[in-house]
């Protein structure tokens, strides 16, 4: 019983990993951009919704409907300036941890260094519950998992079905040749990288609904989060929400049955193991990913 | 182009990052928007300090993980020394804060602490935030032969240099003390607790507590003392400090069925712990946690109501006017600046007790002194102990790493707010029993 009602949990949280996961893939597959500063603007996103709530009484999800668009904006001013001079993939890891750090620092200056959380009239969401035959599901992790479902299939279907998705893969594919046949990478980009900010302020949302936060939250994330990243596949966005499921799923468990302590310890040498047979992420064979 | 655009946005980036830096490490007190601590305007009743500024150099943990708390320890600080200016200062003379950000990393307080000795050349030493860096600090201050008062290291066997002076005390053995304490409190009720379970962060200090010493069995922590007091030991969870899926554990707890839960943690891990047990329909009949971030817990509402945690000063009317006729004044303008830094949680609590201690101890040592001799404080304190505002007269003896006989207590909450509950002799309200 514990540890079935652990799994299902866990794989909830995972729902929320993949929803900070899939604008950083999506960056990264598609523009070759590996944007940290993508974490940074979760933070932001997390700290909007506790002003708004806090400060406006807007209902905390409903926050979306300002700090989305805001951080469209931003996403696409940021890739705009890194396509005019010219970040490559690697230097954008560089350039975009420089990001996270002023981020985090003006985080603190505006909020202060301690933790905000949302209290419990503002935030109704936070210690509700949904229960179904024993089990019980926790409203801020079933929330953010039907996120992860809607963004993850809506940009799988985006990305498979319309003309501006399939430009996008084409140019990940072979940026000169895309470009030849008259894709507009610089407009396609600044778009993708605009929705990528913009799941980031859901995922920052979602964050805010069940947890404290404090500017150096980033660092809790990185790691679980690349690990979703890589285990579903660069670019992959259908392979984020079954990485996060999976990692979720295995880390809950491991932590009811065994030991919280040693979660972290299997799940990345389970990480590891998948890796070494599909090195190109859970969705895609070896012999396909190297092609 | 292309490279020349990379460099200049790289530069850009790098130089963004060094004003920020510098803004936030090196300027002396005056980072959080306030003026320097050292040129507050003196007042009539001590007179005007003059002469070259007694500087006291620090390192707090402004950003980064220990932030939340590091920031206190600023507003605390910058606030003792803005009164010892307006009175007198320190010997006469004007006393100047220098406190740099660690950014809550042990390997930086080292250089910090060196760079302030060596090259900036302070007068004074005052403790870091946070064991890990403040066991640094201590390494350098025993190089140089500086007294350092600390804040809040309490984990009195390793702070083994005879010149570090806590300004917080569970006693020479905390993992004995706590315990017992919160042990003692649960068996004053009239129906006691039998069934507990451990929840332990991994952490250096709340493993400690929860567990003693790893290789003497004769220095036992919570758990096993738990079982020589015949307590039921239902569960015994440990989770990394970093654990962002509190579910597994809150069902744990939830199927062992608990009378009592001992949650030797930090920070917002009760908060977490709570919210998580709350999402699964359950509350523990009654929970304590070791070093919780208070204000968020309050934030809970009634779902917090009853935890217990420890407590050196809460600013409860009784403990204040226990304090003496100043407290007040203190605890209310501490306030006034926490609201003004926009800190969520004001109340002048432990941490900032523990803050003004060590200014009082520091002060104490360079008056009994009589200048700014590291032995000569480091001995007058041995002999003569310290004055505190909240914490009583504190006497040091090195036998005991001149940790002092413990005031601390037990902190519950109650209808929405902090109140010390226990020992008896210092509490402002009565120990809540377990609920149902």
């Amino acid at each position: 019983m514990t540890t079935l009602q652990a799994a299902l949990s866990g794989a909830l949280v995972g729902g929320m990993f993949a929803v900070m996961a899939a604008g950083l893939s999506l960056t990264w597959g598609m523009l070759r951009v590996i944007n940290l500063a993508h974490f940074g603007l979760i933070l932001v996103g997390a700290y909007l919704t506790f002003e708004l709530a806090t400060s406006w009484g807007i209902d905390p999800i409903l926050t979306i409907v300002l700090t989305v668009p805001l951080m469209f904006l931003v996403g696409a001013g940021l890739q705009w300036a890194f396509d005019r001079l010219g970040v490559e993939e690697f230097a954008s890891l560089l350039v975009s941890f420089g990001l996270l750090i002023i981020v985090m620092q003006t985080v603190s200056n505006v909020w202060s260094a301690d933790f905000q959380r949302m209290d419990g009239d503002v935030n109704p969401y936070a210690t509700e519950s949904v229960s179904i035959g024993r089990f019980v599901f926790p409203a801020p992790t079933l929330i953010a998992f039907v996120f992860a479902v809607v963004i993850v299939v809506a940009a799988d279907q985006v990305l498979r079905r319309t003309f501006a998705g399939r430009a996008l893969r084409a140019f990940a594919e072979d940026r000169t040749v895309a470009s030849a046949f008259g894709i507009d990478h610089r407009r396609l980009g600044m778009v993708l990288a605009g929705l990528s900010a913009a799941s980031a302020a859901v995922a920052g949302m979602l964050f805010a609904l069940g947890n404290a936060v404090t500017p150096s939250t980033p660092f809790e994330w990185i790691g679980m989060v690349f690990a979703v990243v890589i285990l579903g596949g660069i670019g992959q966005v259908g392979g984020v929400l079954l990485a996060g499921v999976l990692v979720g799923t295995l880390s809950a468990v491991v932590s009811a049955t065994w030991s919280p302590a040693l979660s972290p310890l299997v799940l990345f040498s389970a990480i590891i193991l998948a890796l070494l047979f599909r090195p190109y992420g859970l969705l895609t064979p070896a012999a396909r990913g190297a092609r | 182009m292309r490279t020349r655009s990379l460099t200049a946005l790289s530069a850009t980036a790098a130089l963004t990052l060094f004003i920020t830096a510098a803004c936030s490490d090196d300027e002396p007190a005056a980072d959080s928007g306030t003026e320097p601590a050292g040129t507050a305007e003196p007042s009539d009743e001590g007179g005007a300090p003059s002469g070259d500024p007694i500087v006291v150099g620090s390192t707090l943990s402004l950003t980064g993980a220990f932030g939340p708390t590091g920031i206190i320890h600023q507003i605390a600080g910058e606030q003792f020394v803005e009164q010892l200016n307006e009175n007198g200062g320190l010997l006469g003379r004007p006393v100047e804060w220098m406190v740099l950000d660690d950014e809550s990393d042990q390997a930086q307080v080292t250089a910090l602490y060196e760079r302030l000795i060596g090259q900036e050349g302070v007068d004074l030493i005052i403790g870091p935030y946070a064991t890990p860096n403040i066991i640094s600090a201590m390494a350098v201050a025993e190089r140089h032969g500086f007294t350092m008062p600390q804040h809040t290291a309490v984990l009195a066997p390793l702070m083994t240099y005879e010149c570090q002076f806590p300004a917080w005390s569970i006693g020479p053995e905390p993992n004995a003390y706590v315990p017992e304490q919160v042990f003692d409190a649960l068996e004053s009720l009239p129906t006691p607790p039998e069934r507990v379970a451990f929840v332990i962060n991994q952490g250096g200090s709340t493993d400690f507590i929860a567990q003693g010493s790893p290789d003497d069995d004769a220095d036992p922590g919570a758990v096993p003392i738990a079982e020589e007091r015949g307590y039921e030991v239902v569960a015994e969870i440990r989770y990394p400090p970093d654990t962002t899926d509190w579910a597994p554990i809150a069902a744990q707890i939830r199927d062992a069925d608990p009378d009592f839960v001992f949650n030797s943690g930090l920070a917002v891990d009760p908060v977490n712990l709570l919210q998580a047990m709350e999402q699964l329909n359950y509350r523990p009949p009654l929970m304590f946690s070791l070093f919780p971030a208070p204000g968020p817990l309050l934030g809970l509402g009634d779902v917090a109501d009853g935890l217990l945690s420890v407590s050196i000063f809460e600013p409860n009317d009784a403990l204040i006017q226990e304090a003496g006729p100043e407290a007040q004044a203190i605890v209310d303008e501490f306030e006034s600046r926490a609201a003004a830094e926009g800190l969520p949680y004001t109340a002048f609590e432990t941490q900032a007790t523990a803050s003004w201690n060590a200014w009082e101890i520091l002060v104490a040592a360079v008056e009994g002194a009589g200048d700014t001799d590291q032995q000569a404080m480091c001995d007058y304190l041995h002999e003569n102990g310290a004055d505190t505002t909240f914490s009583g007269h504190l006497e040091f003896n090195p036998d005991d790493n001149n940790f002092w006989p413990s005031t601390q207590g037990l902190k519950q909450i109650q209808d929405g707010d902090w109140v010390m509950v226990w020992p008896a002799d210092r509490a402002a309200a009565q120990l809540q029993p377990p609920v149902g």
